[in-house]
């Protein structure tokens, strides 16, 4: 079996299908057949966290055709390889593919991406801000990786990707106020960081909304965030009401990729919604796959079923779906 | 000596075997192929390691190309040639100044001996004292880093520079105008500053005698003091679980901006364990002592540092005083009284760079027989030195001043005509004008850009008068009968009796104190630029059409000013089928009118650049592209026309009759018709295809394949079904712009309501639905390609959008209707079809994301300028400068290398290689230093130079290096080619000679000169070598960056010696572009200094990065 994980893998690196060649005689352009990485909550009717179940569970479909699953883990524990009969054992890999990447514990853990508005717009809130998300990252368990990232006009990288938390601190609190707001710009950075990273991640934005130095669209980016199974978690320090363009995107970005909202004006406020996302990636599911042959090459909707939840009282909160990549 | 140089021991050595193979090696090196030369030098070496003539030919090939190798060699050859004093003298010559640039100064000595031993004379190390200015030290409260955070100052900067720097930026971002009053409120930027010092002062006083905040125990009184200096309080007992937190805002804003290590403060108490950090204040030198600046009164009130960030005018005083030669500036202390020279102070900041007192005289533009001139508008003569200066600064509220600085950048014969004492005389009276005030040095930034345009960009003609583009006739009519409305009353009186050139330039020198638009010196730079390379200058006729229409399309003409080839009919040509696009009344067929054509005549422009449309053709091609868009009046007839475009330009670039169109003009942008590179241009074209499909674009062939089957269809032919579905396919895949906007944004939002109704045509086009509606009606299905032009335009004005397209290409990547949302229009009442191109719509949430306005003509800028808040600043953040960075950009993308001989690239090495050696010399021989100074003097501003010179005279070579721009030192080698040359200048001629049609300046200046698109309003790449220009206002302030011109010249040095090909710099350039950007850490916007010491930095990792790689694969 140990092989079969490294043939899967290897087939979602160089693998592909022809996707499409406008011009017949120009073989270009492809469809890269990745695996996917699908995280998801589950809520009771209550709005508490459902732990403890099993990869059996769940049925994962892809435009309504059922996927192998490849790998099951919840929350923070060691992800656990699920055989063709349903039933689960101990993920093994070999020192190569560990190399790569793609070590089991590539999947332990989250990898987390502080993303802080350090603009002229978060001046009053910034030494608030800066407590609140140091909070946050003294919480997070051993496993998650963190990288702190902060942005005005551009994007700065002042702690990268580590598991060394004290670091990360560090990095954040070297945080140099700046000028225009480019949040959108820098978040589509952040996720291409991101993205480049094996294993369940995430991009938390702390930011009070506006933007004046953008030129990427909010929805394009979401569309990245979409497509690379990264979601988006916001908190932002502005009220609701004030700005109702901002929330709406604020929203839409958010739930679209699987994440969550938080308006936050006050620092409590903002104690408790960095609280909410670590209970969030705490009590997650994630399952990869290798997706079954689909004609799809556009947004491919996908689904989490729980074939246990027979009253249908639970709620899953998923990605709705992604676009597969295209590329040489 | 020089004739003595390695070159002339080579040939002496030579035994005839050794002969033939260096001189197999020379002319491998001269074919471009330096690794084989090499290969072939170190084996001879290793085979007969005491042979000299290879021990030398080795030794010097390594020194031509700056490798690190070249001492270690010439040490193994001057034991070889130890018999021979001669041939031991040059060699011992030679490892001295090799000794001097690598900072080795006892090296040099040890080397000068052995030269000396050997017969040498003449030689030895410069270690004069380097003149010091007076000075006292002064203390900032706390660490330099933290005082360098809070006040925008680069760490990069050497103790001296901290106070100019500083100055510079309380005097252009430390203060503002009272809303109330005349007096100026402090912004922001500098309360922080103040506050900052305030809460610094206290933690000094924490800091006690050592110097240092200790902290022993998380429970000690020291901990809560410190904590409420930062603004922090503990959360938790001391111990592990402890956290520090905020409880005072602004005193924890300056704790974290000023980069106190709170993190490890915090760490300490959770561990229990002590806190140390050192908190010893920073001394920075102060010019001439505190005392000179401050009154008496000002010296009571508290420190130098809380003086200087009060009074902007003294720092204005201090920045001028910096900015001089430091002669000069003690000429002007000795004689004139601080208060005098602060009344003047703005005066000096702005036009003081270029003036010098030496030996006790100003030297002034146009030398000994201007001096009566000089003498007469100043009142006093240059010769009285500071007195002088005084005049010129104090007269007339700057206009004498700028005009002394805008005359001492040129020289040669512009400068002759300009300084003829009766010409000087008038010109400046019409610059100055009878009201002095506002002078040209009110502003933060200098306004008056056109007085330096106008001097610097004027040319003569060959019967001595200055060339007005058309002749004096049609520029008094378009004073008389001014187009637009009056430019100015008194010249529009005077302007019916000009007969002469001079008549003229009077008047343009006269609208260069005019505050508001100069369109006629715009018109006179841009027709003037025209005409720069024509064999034969625009007929009258024609340049009245281009004045009369500059207003609308003016930002068309650097199109004709790239290609001198075009004739005034195909000019004219193009401005009637300008004119008849503007008119068409249909705002959607209108722009994909105008989208279409300029697509075509930038795929044109592109290919004319690389020269892959040949230059007999440019004309002939550009016209047949015009012809059909002379008359749109439908979608059809711009299918037809734009497809007849691309025909044109794959005829004209001699592509295959059954050429795929697409993958051709792919072909053609990424490179040659037949590149030397084949990975290197398939990385590019793969880029662009990757590009083209992240935009959704249909492919040009595709759409041909569709009209052509639509006309079959409609003559019987079956439906191909699996063709139209590709196109419906494409279709589906246009997004529509996502917007969420409210009724108010929507109604701002006019701006792009014709983008968005061109993408959404588009996406309703149900082609399968359309051909069976047409049924078989071979009109209607003919018919039916109306609906393909829109597309057409998107796949032509696309394939300009990737070839430009910057390194990291995000917005392309992530925004896939950017291409479709180019927006022609504009909004209504201030058309911009032909305008140039702007980025619109940055930064807001609810928008489809930024697009470009406007005409194609500066799309390289825009896409540069949309894309450069995508870099990423290699340390803290926000220090990018805003104009330099497109322009970097550009000209990374729009110059091309694939027709540039590697033995160019080698000549520029050359010459680089040779301006340091010179350098190195410098220091070891007065009269060679004099040489050297006698051009940089000219290249050079006055301080720089004689900071280099005092280096140089004192055997700091390094150092001199450090503050000599590559192209300067490029240009120093070219100075001295002839006359004086160095080590390298023997070898710098030898290349020429056997390469004539190859190697020349102005070679060398179409490879790797820069697009100066505002400069000299021309895309093509050029080297006009001027000094760099100071800060202008606005958007003037990308002439300052079209004026640096030393990044490629390095780049292509650094090919040189890491024998990169340069095909290869096509996908290199702009990767170590976007490197040198996010390395600039620059404090102000003239900081040259960060972007040199950026581009080095580059430089050594690009060489460390590739000598390692080839040390792995065993290549020496």
């Amino acid at each position: 079996m140990r092989k079969l994980w490294i043939v899967g893998v290897a087939a979602a690196l160089v693998g592909g299908a022809w996707l499409y060649a406008q011009d017949p005689a120009r073989p270009t352009f492809r469809v890269k057949v990745d695996m996917v990485v699908l995280s998801f909550t589950v809520t009771d009717s209550k709005g508490k966290w459902v732990n403890g179940l099993k990869a059996s569970d769940f049925r994962i479909l892809e435009d309504g055709i059922v996927q192998k699953v490849n790998t099951f883990a919840e929350g923070n524990k060691t992800p656990v390889q699920v055989l063709e009969n349903g039933q689960t054992r101990p993920m093994v890999v070999n020192a190569e593919e560990r190399e790569k990447g793609n070590a089991a514990d590539a999947f332990v853990g989250t990898n987390v991406f502080v993303l802080f508005d350090t603009s002229n717009y978060m001046y009053r809130g910034f030494v608030y801000a800066s407590d609140a998300i140091a909070d946050f990252i003294r919480g997070l368990d051993r496993a998650d990786s963190v990288a702190v990232y902060t942005f005005s006009r551009n994007l700065s990288r002042p702690a990268s990707l580590q598991k060394d938390h004290l670091e990360a601190i560090r990095g954040l609190r070297k945080a140099v106020a700046g000028d225009d707001a480019a949040l959108y710009n820098a978040l589509l950075l952040t996720l291409r960081d991101a993205a480049n990273v094996p294993g369940r991640k995430v991009v938390i934005v702390f930011s009070n909304g506006p933007d004046n130095a953008s030129m990427v669209a909010p929805d394009d980016v979401r569309v990245v965030a979409e497509d690379e199974g990264i979601p988006i978690y916001v908190i932002s320090t502005n009220d609701a009401s004030r700005d109702p363009v901002s929330t709406s995107v604020f929203k839409r970005i958010s739930t679209r990729t699987g994440g969550q909202v938080y308006f936050a004006k006050t620092w409590q406020k903002q104690v408790e919604a960095f609280e909410s996302i670590r209970e969030s990636l705490g009590n997650s599911y994630t399952v990869t796959y290798y997706p079954q042959q689909n004609s799809n090459e556009q947004f491919r909707k996908v689904a989490v079923e729980i074939v246990s939840d027979v009253g249908k009282k639970y709620r899953v909160r998923a990605r709705p779906g992604y676009r597969p990549k295209s590329g040489f | 000596m020089r004739k003595t140089g390695a070159f002339l021991i080579f040939v002496l050595a030579g035994g005839c075997f050794a002969q033939a193979i260096a001189d197999r090696a020379w002319q491998l090196e001269a074919a471009g192929n330096g690794a084989d030369a090499r290969a072939l030098l170190e084996k001879a070496v290793r085979d007969n390691p005491r042979d000299v003539a290879g021990a030398t030919a080795l030794a010097e090939y390594l020194d031509r190309h700056g490798d690190p190798g070249t001492r270690a060699a010439y040490l193994k050859l001057l034991p070889l040639v130890d018999s021979d004093s001669t041939r031991k003298s040059a060699v011992a010559r030679r490892l001295a100044l090799l000794d001097l640039l690598a900072g080795d100064s006892s090296g040099a000595q040890r080397h000068l001996e052995t030269y000396r031993a050997a017969g040498g004379t003449g030689l030895q190390i410069a270690n004069a004292p380097t003149p010091s200015q007076p000075s006292s030290i002064i203390e900032i409260p706390g660490p330099i880093r933290s005082f360098a955070r809070m006040a925008a100052l680069s760490p990069d900067l050497k103790e001296e520079e901290v106070l100019g720097a500083l100055a510079r930026n309380v005097v252009t971002n430390g203060y503002q105008a009272a809303n109330s009053s005349e007096a100026l409120d402090q912004t922001e930027y500098l309360k922080l500053v103040v506050r900052y010092l305030s809460q610094a002062r206290e933690l000094a006083k924490l800091s006690g005698e050592s110097k240092t905040i200790k902290v022993e125990t998380c429970e000690s009184t020291a901990t809560a003091d410190l904590l409420r200096v930062l603004g922090y309080r503990m959360r938790g007992g001391c111990g592990g679980e402890l956290v520090l937190e905020t409880v005072n805002a602004s005193r924890a804003f300056l704790t974290i901006d000023s980069g106190f290590p709170l993190a490890d403060l915090e760490q300490a108490l959770r561990s229990n364990r002590p806190f140390s950090y050192n908190y010893a204040p920073t001394k920075v030198p102060v010019l001439y002592t505190a005392d000179y600046w401050l009154t008496a009164k000002e010296k009571e009130k508290g420190e130098f540092i809380d003086a200087f960030l009060g009074d902007p005018s003294l720092c204005r005083l201090y920045l001028a005083m910096s900015k001089l030669d430091p002669n000069t500036a003690n000429e002007l202390r000795k004689n004139l009284t601080v208060q005098r020279i602060k009344a003047f102070s703005h005066v000096l900041d702005f036009f003081g760079g270029m003036i010098q007192i030496k030996n006790g005289k100003v030297p002034v533009p146009g030398g000994q027989k201007a001096t009566p001139g000089w003498t007469d508008l100043a009142g006093v003569a240059p010769d009285t030195g500071s007195a002088f200066v005084e005049r010129l600064i104090s007269r007339d509220d700057g206009w004498l001043a700028s005009y002394y600085d805008s005359l001492m950048r040129i020289e040669g014969p512009v400068l002759e005509y300009l300084t003829e004492p009766a010409r000087m005389k008038r010109f400046y009276g019409a610059l100055r004008g009878r009201v002095t005030s506002p002078g040209p040095a009110r502003p933060v930034f200098r306004a008056n850009t056109e007085l330096m345009l106008l001097t610097t960009r004027m040319r003569m003609e060959l019967n001595g008068k200055p060339h007005v583009p058309g002749g004096v006739e049609v520029w008094k009519q378009l004073f008389v009968q001014h187009p637009h409305g009056k430019y100015d009353g008194k010249l529009t009186k005077a302007a019916s009796g000009w007969k002469d050139p001079d008549d003229v330039i009077e008047a343009l020198f006269a609208l260069c104190r005019k505050a508001v638009e100069n369109e006629p010196l715009k018109i006179f730079m841009s027709v003037s630029d025209i005409n720069r390379r024509r064999e034969k200058a625009l007929e009258p006729t024609t340049v009245d059409k281009l004045m009369r229409s500059f207003k609308v399309y003016g930002s068309q003409y650097p199109l004709f000013a790239e290609a001198p080839e075009l004739g005034d009919k195909t000019i004219l040509h193009y401005m009637d089928t300008a004119q008849s696009v503007f008119q068409i009344r249909d705002q959607g067929l209108k722009a994909d009118t105008a989208g279409t054509l300029q697509g075509l005549v930038s795929l044109w422009q592109i290919l004319h650049r690389q020269e892959s449309l040949a230059s007999a053709d440019a004309d002939v091609a550009l016209a047949e592209i015009l012809t059909p868009f002379a008359k749109i009046r439908s979608n059809r007839e711009l299918f037809d026309a734009g497809r007849s475009g691309i025909s044109t330009v794959l005829k004209y670039t001699k592509s295959p009759a059954n050429a795929n169109p697409s993958d051709r003009l792919l072909d053609l942008l990424a490179g040659t018709a037949t590149p030397s590179d084949a990975e290197a241009h398939r990385q590019l074209v793969q880029n662009m295809i990757k590009l083209t499909e992240a935009q959704r674009l249909p492919s040009i062939k595709l759409l041909f394949d569709v009209a052509d089957h639509l006309e079959a269809v409609g003559k019987g032919e079956k439906v191909n079904t699996a063709l139209l579905n590709r196109l419906a396919s494409r279709i589906s895949e246009i997004q529509v712009p996502r917007a969420a906007m409210t009724t108010v944004e929507k109604n701002a939002m006019a701006f792009g309501y014709w983008t968005e109704r061109h993408i959404d045509q588009q996406r309703k086009f149900n082609i399968r639905a359309q051909v069976e509606k047409a049924a078989a009606d071979a009109e209607k299905l003919k018919d039916l390609r109306a609906h393909l032009a829109p597309m057409l335009r998107d796949a032509i004005v696309g394939l300009s959008y990737v070839h430009y397209a910057p390194p990291g290409a995000q917005i392309l990547q992530t925004n896939p209707i950017f291409v479709r949302s180019h927006d022609f229009l504009g909004l209504q009442g201030s058309p911009q079809t032909w305008k140039h191109t702007e980025v619109f719509g940055t930064g807001w949430p609810s928008s489809a994301g930024g697009r470009l306005v406007g005409s194609l003509a500066s799309l390289p800028y825009a896409l540069a300028e949309a894309e450069q808040n995508f870099l990423v600043p290699s340390r803290e953040q926000a220090l990018i400068w805003g104009d330099l960075v497109p322009q970097m950009i550009l000209t990374a993308k729009v110059p091309r290398w694939w027709n540039v001989p590697t033995s160019l690239v080698h000549w520029v090495g050359l010459h680089m290689r040779e301006g340091e050696s010179l350098l190195a010399e410098a220091a070891l021989s007065d009269s060679r230093r004099q040489k050297v100074m006698d051009s940089l003097d000219r290249h050079a501003p006055p301080a720089r130079a004689r900071r280099i010179e005092y280096l140089l005279a004192a055997g700091k070579v390094p150092e001199a290096l450090e503050q000599t721009t590559p192209a300067e030192l490029f240009l120093l080698a070219a100075d001295l080619a002839e006359t004086d040359p160095g080590h390298l200048g023997a070898d710098i001629r030898r290349l020429a000679a056997a390469q004539k049609d190859k190697l020349s300046y102005a070679a060398v200046s179409r490879a790797f000169g820069t697009p100066k698109p505002t400069l000299s309003n021309n895309n093509g790449p050029e080297l006009l070598h001027l000094r760099t220009f100071p800060t202008l206002m606005g958007y003037s302030s990308r002439i300052m960056a079209e004026s640096w011109e030393s990044n490629l010249l390095y780049y292509a040095a650094l090919a040189d010696e890491l024998h990169i090909s340069p095909a290869q710099l096509n996908v290199l350039i702009p990767e170590w572009t976007q490197k040198t950007v996010e390395r600039i850490f620059a404090t102000h916007l003239e900081d040259w200094p960060a972007l040199l010491r950026s581009l080095r930095a580059v430089g050594t990792d690009v060489r460390s990065q590739s000598r390692g790689g080839a040390a792995g694969a065993g290549i020496q």
